[in-house]
């Protein structure tokens, strides 16, 4: 490995370490993600699980429904990680100490982190609570990590984009729309096929293509947002 | 320490219809200082924002070299030492925590920050969140400091700071003049320093 991929990687590791402590400390995040989801996984399991909702109902259901309590637990914390630099003003002391492309890997690491933990907790209990089967358990595997993995990463360039901006939440919102539509969508079939029992077909493929094509517009892109 | 010169020629910017800076145009060399001095609004802090490189001035030209080659943009920001009011760090890492994350970014040993932190007298063990606004001015010192810049732009760097802090800053900058570094600093009163000093004053 060279000097400077070393360094490079040296400086994401550094940011990722860093967020994860200031995140220990304040635990903004991780209050504002776990309770919106254990909220929403509460309501929806009273009104919609074992009691609520048919056999046939639940394939076509609970893996949509598993899906939006994801993307708005993520869009209830994950863009702090850029908009709480600018709030705080340390962006400046960063803009001048760290590479834009570490700074937003090491952003990246630890919104997938918390992202693919939050997942590690709520899977196993919506499906507890809603009584749903899975006899794909490695392709619900599979879709939850590509899934979760893409969620961190087009949250953190809408986040990298929007936290630039005076409107950031609006912002936000807007771009989260067409950034994350197909994701979710991809996501969504794949946990379908996961719990009907089906192959994963072209969606997988698909849903890793674009965490990749997210992760390197991220790379690329986040230089030209982030410096003047 | 090699060789370094930072000039800027009719650098002006501008906030929408506000214009915040216009046509400044000044030089300084290893060994130097240029003070900058200005009413409120003069755009003081600007120029000193579109040297480091965290602002785009809208027409005007920087160049800072180092070793007799220019630095592009994106590196001038990596090796400036910066200290400014607007300049914060994290509250939840205490003082050495937050040197130590800095130094880790640059490639630099955490053994640089303590040093830093003995020279400018501050707690390695505090809060940042629970500095004092005198002490927020001694981390930003040690932070400026922590890559051993050529180049210093210092807004108001002595704003904050007791007697005994401020000596602290002044034999700061008399080392790193001695050193063969050039310092801008950015002040709305006359400032005396030591050194070969170069005078820009900005009119609103």
């Amino acid at each position: 490995m060279s000097s400077a991929t070393s360094s490079w990687l040296a400086s994401a590791v550094a940011v990722f370490a860093k967020d994860w402590r200031c995140e220990l400390r304040s635990r903004y995040a991780l209050h504002a993600i776990a309770l919106f989801a254990v909220t929403t996984l509460v309501v929806a399991s009273s009104s919609l699980g074992p009691l609520g909702a048919d056999k046939s109902q639940a394939v076509t259901v609970l893996p949509a429904l598993l899906w939006l309590i994801l993307l708005f637990a993520a869009a209830a914390g994950l863009p702090r990680a850029f908009v709480h630099e600018e709030e705080a003003h340390t962006s400046a002391a960063l803009r001048l100490a760290a590479p834009p492309s570490a700074l937003f890997a090491g952003k990246l690491a630890y919104g997938a982190s918390l992202l693919l933990g939050l997942e590690a907790l709520i899977a196993p209990l919506y499906l507890a609570l809603m009584s749903l089967d899975v006899p794909s358990p490695g392709l619900f595997a599979a879709t939850l990590l590509a899934g979760g993995y893409g969620l961190a990463a087009g949250s953190s360039l809408i986040a990298a984009l929007a936290s630039q901006a005076r409107g950031r939440s609006t912002l936000f919102s807007v771009l989260a729309f067409p950034v994350l539509l197909p994701l979710l969508l991809l996501a969504i079939e794949l946990t379908r096929n996961a719990v009907a029992g089906q192959p994963a077909g072209v969606a997988l493929p698909q849903l890793l293509l674009y965490d990749a094509s997210v992760t390197v517009a991220g790379l690329m892109l986040f230089p030209f947002v982030w410096n003047p | 320490m090699q060789s370094v010169s930072m000039s800027f020629t009719g650098l002006t910017r501008r906030f929408g219809r506000v214009r915040a800076l216009s046509s400044a145009t000044a030089e300084v060399a290893g060994g130097g200082v240029l003070v900058v001095t200005g009413s409120n609004g003069a755009g003081k802090s600007t120029l000193l924002r579109c040297l480091a490189g965290l602002l785009a001035p809208d027409s005007g030209r920087i160049e800072h070299v180092e070793d007799g080659r220019a630095l592009p943009p994106e590196e001038r920001r990596l090796r400036i030492g910066w200290v400014a009011p607007d300049l914060a760090f994290y509250d939840e890492l205490t003082t050495l925590e937050n040197l130590t994350f800095f130094a880790k970014l640059r490639g630099l040993p955490p053994r640089r920050g303590v040093e830093l932190l003995e020279r400018v007298g501050l707690p390695a063990d505090r809060d940042a969140g629970a500095l004092s606004s005198g002490m927020r001015q001694r981390l930003r010192w040690a932070w400026a400091l922590l890559h051993r810049p050529r180049a210093l732009l210092l807004d108001e760097p002595f704003q904050n700071l007791d007697s005994e802090g401020e000596a602290t800053a002044r034999a700061l900058v008399a080392e790193h003049l001695a050193a063969g570094g050039l310092a801008v600093i950015a002040s709305p009163v006359p400032l005396e320093v030591d050194g070969v000093v170069c005078h820009l004053e900005l009119a609103r």
